[in-house]
């Protein structure tokens, strides 16, 4: 009987040491705060990070609210670990911007089996990669819009008549002389993009003549670099630079600037549209150096990818998924179950 | 814990503290290893697995590089006026390419525009071809099927992947929507999963968006291949050990990049398993080996420390039992000697402490002793001299003579040069003398007779111990009638017997037992001949001296005194010395 005790004693010190080990190794953290991930495809891009910066801003006035940003690096393979992750840690919300599109619909399942909710931004997934959950959200432009923003911004600067062109279609021919630079080749937005600002001035039936169609990857030294051979080319022929991108319209301008393109000649000590050589060149997104190129009077106008009002949706949307607001009390409105669109904004000297 | 001994206790104490740090050290050690190999193969599995993702993706962007040229170039040159040039494009580049089976471009109503040629089979049905159909329907990215096996090339049968997507075309100035179609050779997905060694068992699987597999490598059964299928589409995509075929493998699932498929890798990680395993036997190896040590160094420890206490506990026993000349001589452990030591000091200081206390009890026996002697004295001595005045007054001079010779011989041999013991002889002239003075004193109303063997004379007995039982048998024996009194002595054994016998009325049993009592002591009584008798017999002899009364009512009363031959040895000598 007493032999049993000791044993019975050792026994007892010997579970309770074992659980304090346990408790000592594992991370006893349960509290009441909610935990969301950020995870963006490439914290180098510099509109990501504006946006990124956006939304953490935005979320960091939302109480009990924990954000976590992750940058994927450019590479699918890292941003699936680091979902496989954040669900492994019992997230509360993921705010992906994913690397490849296409790979969301794997995203959508796991993330759908582990109930985490998702949302996504900055790049589309599939209708039907989005429709495998009620959960799964995307917040973002509808890429079309920017093109035909572009294009509406242009043919309001040729008179908005395509039957009788003002001065800025140089050569009279009444047909307008576009170059097109292009980002990724094969990338959902740059071929929409270019489609729709193609497809906007044939609706409204301007004619327009594509010099050229180049591909710079949205990229400014690119475009800088590719600009060369095609102002040789071009140069001369060319009325209107149509970009895919702000980066890729600067390292236009750059360009331009470099082979004397720009001139004051109206001395009025800026350049603006009224100086005689003077060429429109648009972009898209509303970069700060895109903003500032506007201010300097280089560059015409872009279509502002609203990222300010994208991150306040995405912010209201978590605050409705993690139970912290009505949808009554959301300014946006969910479409479609599973999306929230927002609106380019066309942004000009004026 | 209280009724342990000793040695149990050190055993349950060391093997308890052993065991619970082989215990705790165990386990730490092996779940800090389990866990590093885990870590280790899980991202050695990883890596391996992004590696082969790594060279399809490389793959696939060539492949969809080479899509984007084709319809960068479609987009710039009028298929119409430039129908030439473009053509070469598609045809060179169908050629260069190894893996590139052919390229096609085809209208949105399945027409084929530009590329290789058609086989005739196939060529109508275009429109109706599943890559066809879905480039039309999301326009937006490449499709990668490989349910449309063959290739509906007119030069090639070969089993092939189709890559298609919806593209735009200037024809004739126009821009137009088409389809372009890539047809890639199977094997070269082949080829690249077979570069990649996954283990015995370890396998890649490839499937497309809606779980169907469309291929899998390496030499397995179909079974194994079912059962990570399974798996692999319940996960959708991450890294986590599986066990498939009763064997531990580590699969790890990644989307492809571009294509909608997902490439799964299966790591065969059992030997990793197995040196877990390996460990966890060594461990418990070791457990139960530095147990059995431990165990044996236990009870080694445990009877360093009691053995001597055994000893100890022995000699103590002994001591118990009586003998205090025994000494506890002990060589071990400094405390036990010290014990022990001690413990012999207490012993010795118990002896003289006995030793002092039998001392003052003879001292005090001797002193009670030699009270007793001299009790006797006064009694007689006022009767005889009553007596003497008596016989003096009668003028009875002879008898006067007579009775004081008598009682001089009495006293000289009272006395007896202060000895204990004198001869058998000397007692009996000594009662001889005694009666002579009763018989003057008491008028001659008893006779006496001595039967006395002679061989006892030269015995020494305790002196006036006769005495007392014929004053015993005077007293009670004379009445009215002639009294006799007989006195015997002989040997029996080794035994002495004196039997002083008188006649007369005798006494009741009652009465004899009531003397009995008077003998022990447990009556108080105002004769004290008899009892100083017995209790010096007692003290001297002890249990083999005796007294033993007898009496025939109307006839005789008989008291018989039992003495051993030998002087006992020690007590009496003692006192022979001292007296």
């Amino acid at each position: 009987m007493k032999n049993q005790s000791v044993l019975k004693n050792i026994t007892i010190g010997f579970l309770l040491l074992l659980t304090f080990i346990l408790i000592a190794t594992s991370t006893g953290c349960s509290n009441q705060e909610k935990q969301t991930a950020l995870i963006l495809y490439n914290e180098n891009d510099p509109f990501i990070n504006t946006f990124a910066r956006q939304i953490e801003e935005l979320i960091s006035d939302i109480p009990n609210c924990q954000l976590e940003t992750i940058d994927s690096q450019n590479s699918q393979i890292i941003q699936n670990e680091q979902i496989e992750e954040m669900a492994a840690r019992k997230r509360d919300l993921l705010i992906i911007n994913p690397v490849d599109r296409l790979g969301s619909y794997s995203i959508v399942k796991k993330m759908k089996d582990q109930k985490i909710p998702i949302i996504f931004f900055n790049r589309e997934p599939l209708i039907e990669d989005l429709n495998i959950w009620d959960k799964a959200y995307y917040v973002g432009a509808r890429a079309e819009q920017s093109g035909q923003l572009q294009a509406e911004l242009i043919m309001g600067l040729f008179g908005s008549d395509p039957g009788q062109l003002n001065q800025y279609d140089r050569n009279g021919d009444t047909s307008i002389q576009v170059v097109i630079l292009k980002g990724e080749q094969g990338h959902q937005d740059a071929e929409i993009r270019t489609a729709e600002v193609v497809r906007a001035f044939r609706e409204r039936g301007f004619k327009l003549e594509i010099l050229i169609t180049e591909v710079a990857n949205w990229n400014q030294e690119q475009a800088f670099e590719k600009m060369e051979h095609i102002l040789k080319t071009y140069g001369s022929r060319m009325e209107v630079l149509l970009s895919n991108n702000d980066a890729m319209a600067i390292g236009a301008l750059e360009r331009m600037r470099q082979e004397d393109f720009f001139h004051d000649t109206n001395g009025n000590g800026r350049i603006d549209p009224l100086d005689e050589d003077w060429l429109p060149v648009v972009g898209i997104d509303g970069l700060a150096e895109a903003v500032k190129e506007i201010e300097s009077g280089y560059l015409y106008g872009t279509v502002l990818n609203d990222s300010l009002t994208q991150a306040k949706a995405i912010v209201e949307l978590s605050e409705y998924i993690l139970g912290m607001r009505d949808l009554d009390g959301m300014n946006f409105t969910i479409i479609d179950n599973n999306y929230i669109w927002i609106d380019y904004k066309v942004f000009t000297l004026d | 814990m209280r009724n342990l001994s000793i040695r149990q206790n050190i055993l349950i104490a060391i093997l308890g503290i052993v065991f619970s740090i082989l215990l705790v050290t165990g386990i730490i050690f092996y779940t800090t290893f389990s866990k590093r190999t885990d870590t280790l193969v899980e991202s050695q599995s990883r890596e391996i697995n992004k590696q082969i993702v790594l060279n399809y993706e490389s793959y696939i962007n060539s492949v969809i590089e080479t899509a984007n040229y084709i319809q960068y170039a479609s987009l710039n040159l009028d298929v119409n006026s430039s129908a030439f040039e473009l053509q070469n494009i598609y045809l060179i580049n169908s050629e260069i390419k190894r893996d590139v089976v052919s390229i096609f471009l085809f209208n949105s109503q399945g027409i084929q525009i530009l590329g290789d040629p058609v086989s005739n089979s196939r060529k109508d049905g275009i429109s109706h071809e599943s890559w066809f159909t879905s480039a039309l329907a999301e326009n937006s990215i490449f499709h990668f099927s490989a349910d449309n096996s063959r290739s509906i090339s007119a030069d090639s049968e070969e089993q092939v992947i189709s890559v298609s997507r919806a593209v735009s075309y200037t024809d004739t100035g126009e821009n137009k929507n088409g389809v372009i179609l890539i047809e890639l050779n199977f094997r070269t997905i082949t080829d690249l999963a077979e570069k990649t060694n996954l283990g015995p068992g370890g396998h890649i699987l490839i499937l497309d968006d809606e779980d169907s597999l469309i291929y899998s490598s390496g030499t397995y059964d179909q079974i194994r291949s079912r059962e990570s299928i399974q798996i692999a589409v319940q996960n959708y995509f991450g890294g986590f050990p599986a066990e498939i075929d009763a064997k531990v493998m580590h699969m790890n699932i990644t989307p492809l990049s571009q294509t909608r498929w997902r490439i799964v890798t299966v790591n065969d990680v059992d030997e990793v398993a197995q040196a877990k395993r390996r460990m966890l036997l060594t461990l418990v190896l070791i457990f139960i080996v530095s147990g059995l040590v431990a165990s044996a160094a236990a009870v080694a420890i445990s009877r360093r420390i009691s053995n001597p206490m055994k000893l100890l506990r022995e000699s103590m026993a002994n001591i118990e039992k009586g003998d205090f000349y025994s000494k506890v001589s002990i060589s071990g452990q400094r405390e036990v000697v010290q014990l022990a030591s001690s413990f012999n000091s207490m012993i010795d200081t118990i002896r003289s402490l006995m030793e002092k206390v039998v001392e003052e009890q003879r001292d005090k026996r001797k002193t009670e002793l030699r009270a007793l002697q001299n009790q006797i004295n006064p009694h007689f001595l006022y009767n005889t001299l009553d007596s003497i005045v008596w016989l003096a007054e009668n003028n009875r001079t002879d008898d006067v003579i007579t009775t004081v010779v008598a009682l001089a011989k009495f006293f000289r041999i009272s006395i007896s040069r202060g000895e204990t013991f004198i001869p058998v002889s000397d007692e009996l002239s000594h009662i001889r003398n005694y009666l002579t003075i009763q018989q003057i004193r008491y008028q001659e109303k008893f006779s006496y007779v001595f039967e006395i063997d002679e061989g006892i004379y030269e015995y020494m007995v305790m002196k006036l111990i006769l005495q007392p039982l014929v004053e015993n048998a005077i007293y009670h024996g004379i009445g009215d009638e002639q009294e006799k009194i007989t006195i015997r002595g002989y040997k029996e054994n080794n035994l002495l017997v004196f039997e002083v016998e008188n006649t007369g009325y005798g006494v009741t049993e009652e009465r004899i037992s009531e003397m009995y009592k008077i003998l022990n002591g447990t009556h108080e009584v105002n004769s004290v001949g008899i009892r100083n008798v017995y209790q010096r017999l007692k003290l001297y002899y002890g249990v083999e001296g005796n007294v033993i009364i007898t009496s025939k009512l109307d006839e005789m009363t008989n008291i018989k005194l039992v003495i051993p031959i030998e002087i006992p040895a020690e007590l009496p000598a003692d006192l022979k010395d001292n007296a």
